[in-house]
């Protein structure tokens, strides 16, 4: 038998507040993108009515088009009307839904960050619509739609000075010089890099080329129709139109990736407030971003192909992964800087206890791991598999089988790339490694920060007296590769000597 | 207090020349058990197969034979792979350490530990065994998974490594 458990519910005490009914614009986005998400099950009662329906097309869709917009208005009135959310001291309450009622409790201490968004009416009119990063949560669990700038503001104070209490009172300098400021140039830059770009391309190049044969046969047809028989479209001027879509195709998509970058971080602006980072830009929806300092685990600097020839970095901070079932993470992203502002960067992100190492991988600071990388994996994964794949072939279809042994060369290249990238650098309190096959990435860490550390060899490793070490954070883990099993062992002991003796919070 | 001693390199405690405490014997004989019924399940759909298929003798010859070869090494596989586990409790920290071609030691610090578990399955209850799970922040599932215990040391383990952890979060 179950007993009835005392009712959970908070007491009604305290001013429940609505926000302004420009928020209604906020929760139809929202509806619109449930719809959108879910199109057949909630479209599919529209369209039994609209078939169902005795008439003409035109008045059939009219009907289902002004019922279906009713239906949202409706829906996001109700929404604002039951979004209702309280300040207490150490919280924010937040209670919605209309059907399924919801409430929210956000405790200050929880929340790792705020960040606002704006659209263009509601910059108009000087409101932001403001969401909660929690620890233990999947994502933005709490939003706040349509409040004002000042109200905005004076939260971010609040939930600041409430979560930074044991950190010194430095003041909270609003108006201040930016670290750093992207202009029309960083556009092109953040564009040229953008990688979904070249993932696209490579999937629409091939249909480019086909498309290329058809309106080479158009062409063709059109100079026939025209009596223009003299003129031959020859393989070459062919080549030419096919070479010429393909670069239109490049240069479409370039164009909509500097787009995207203006979209998203135009006018962009770093700022730190004390402990806390900030940024915020974009071009018609405003995004800011901020994350408490003291809780960046690991600190990446990646470079692509295309941005080895532009010369810059992109730098993702990471924060610790939250919530075991749905694993999220809180990144903070600088999408353009150059090597040396990352390094000026540095030191104040890590405290001033750190950050003097450089994360360039260009410098020769770094230590080279044992060549016997290279070769384990020359051996293991293209000697051996190479070997017998050939002898396979060559059994069955004779001396073409031979060509197996290309992969031999191939994995050797890689290898031998991979293993001049990779490199360590350390100094008393934090780590850099270096990794990359075409690029660079670079990602650096402070020993006091660990979580723990494993010692791997394989029998290879063993003989050669060689060891990985695995350096787990909270945000994930960062491998040492074909490093002296000694080295390995005084670094793992060095580290959990800073993390014990730690005194401070690792996160 | 917080103090900091100067250490001299030569000094510095390593953490090869430490005592690995072994898994409870009957962790072995519970592996074999275990192996052993895996494999007269893998024997029943092979004997079935063979007699409704009526295959040919040389398949079942071979098949046969991959299971005789497969279950020798599963018999005496706990027997090589299970001494090569072991832990130590230190002062600040415990390391774990397993593997036989690919060997690992893992070292988590009390003071990085967010919880405990002790899990036990009802063939551990028979052995009298347990397993001892250690959490730390960012990980997915166990950050470290120690089987085979005595549900006695597991227990004792538990209630020394949350209150060193403990002790590490009154400190800080």
């Amino acid at each position: 038998m179950r007993k009835p458990g005392p009712v959970l519910k908070t007491p009604d005490t305290g001013i429940w507040t609505r926000t302004s009914p420009l928020a209604i614009l906020f929760f139809f986005g929202r509806i619109i993108r449930l719809v959108t998400k879910n199109a057949w099950q909630s479209l599919a009662p529209l369209l039994a009515f609209l078939v169902a329906y005795q008439g003409e097309l035109v008045s059939k869709l009219i009907l289902g088009g002004s019922a279906m917009a009713i239906a949202l208005v409706t829906g996001s009135v109700l929404s604002w009307l039951f979004f209702r959310y309280q300040i207490r001291d150490d919280s924010i309450l937040i209670r919605s839904g209309v059907i399924k009622k919801k409430q929210l409790d956000i405790k200050f201490d929880r929340i790792q960050g705020v960040n606002t968004q704006q659209n263009p009416v509601y910059r108009a009119l000087g409101l932001v619509t403001v969401s909660f990063d929690t620890a233990g949560s999947a994502g933005n669990e709490g939003n706040l739609p349509a409040v004002t700038q000042t109200f905005a503001s004076a939260l971010r104070e609040k939930i600041a000075s409430r979560t930074k209490k044991q950190m010194d009172d430095e003041p909270l300098a609003m108006e201040q010089e930016a670290l750093l400021r992207l202009d029309w140039r960083d556009m092109i830059r953040i564009g040229l890099a953008d990688r979904r770009a070249l993932i696209i391309f490579a999937f629409i190049g091939p249909l480019m080329e086909q498309a290329g044969d058809q309106v080479e046969q158009a062409i063709e047809t059109a100079l026939k129709s025209a009596n223009l028989d003299t003129i031959q479209v020859d393989v070459g001027t062919g080549a030419l139109i096919v070479a010429a879509l393909i670069f239109a195709a490049l240069l479409l998509l370039v164009t909509v990736s500097v787009a995207a970058a203006f979209l998203r971080y135009h006018n962009f602006k770093l700022f730190l407030d004390g402990r806390t980072l900030r940024s915020h830009g974009g071009l018609i929806t405003r995004h800011e971003h901020s994350m408490d300092i003291e809780k960046i685990q690991t600190i990446r600097l990646q470079q692509g192909i295309v941005q080895i020839w532009l010369g810059r970095f992109r730098m993702t901070l990471r924060q610790a992964i939250s919530g075991r079932k749905q694993r999220s993470q809180k990144m903070f992203t600088i999408p353009v800087v150059t090597a040396e502002l990352a390094d000026t960067l540095r030191p104040l992100l890590l405290a001033s206890e750190a950050g003097r190492l450089t994360q360039n991988p260009r410098t020769d600071l770094f230590q080279a791991i044992s060549p016997y990388y290279m070769r384990s994996r020359i051996l293991f994964a293209g000697l051996v598999p190479a070997v017998i794949v050939t002898a396979l072939l060559v059994a069955e279809a004779g001396i073409v089988g031979l060509i197996a042994l290309i992969w031999l060369p191939l994995v050797a290249l890689i290898s031998w790339r991979s293993w001049k990238r990779a490199g360590y650098l350390h100094d008393d309190n934090e780590i850099v490694r270096r990794s990359g096959l075409l690029g660079y990435r670079t990602v650096g860490l402070l020993f006091r920060k660990v979580q723990r550390v494993t010692i791997s060899q394989s029998r290879y490793q063993r003989r050669k007296n060689l060891a990985s070490l695995r350096v787990y954070m909270a945000s994930g883990s960062v491998r040492v590769p074909y490093i002296a099993h000694e080295t390995a062992k005084q670094l793992r002991d060095y580290i959990l000597y800073k993390v014990e003796s730690s005194q401070r919070a690792w996160h | 207090m917080f103090q900091n001693p100067e250490i001299p390199p030569s000094e510095l405690p390593g953490a090869d020349d430490i005592q690995w405490q072994a898994l409870d014997p009957a962790y072995k004989r519970l592996r074999r058990l275990q192996n052993s019924i895996g494999i007269l399940a893998a024997a029943v759909p092979l004997v079935t197969v063979t007699v409704a298929a009526k295959l040919p003798v040389l398949p079942v010859v071979a098949l046969s034979a991959c299971w005789v070869v497969f279950s020798v090494l599963l018999l005496i596989w706990p027997g090589i792979s299970l001494p090569k586990r072991g832990y130590v409790l230190r002062d600040k920290d415990i390391l774990f350490r397993k593997g036989v071609i690919w060997r690992s030691v893992t070292a988590i610090p009390f003071n990085r530990i967010q919880h405990v578990e002790t899990s036990s399955t009802p063939f551990d209850r028979k052995f009298d065994l347990a397993t001892l799970q250690l959490f730390t922040a960012g990980g997915s599932g166990g950050d470290l998974k120690i089987d085979g215990l005595s549900t006695a040391t597991a227990e004792q383990l538990r209630v020394f490594i949350l209150e060193k952890a403990g002790a590490s979060i009154e400190n800080s």
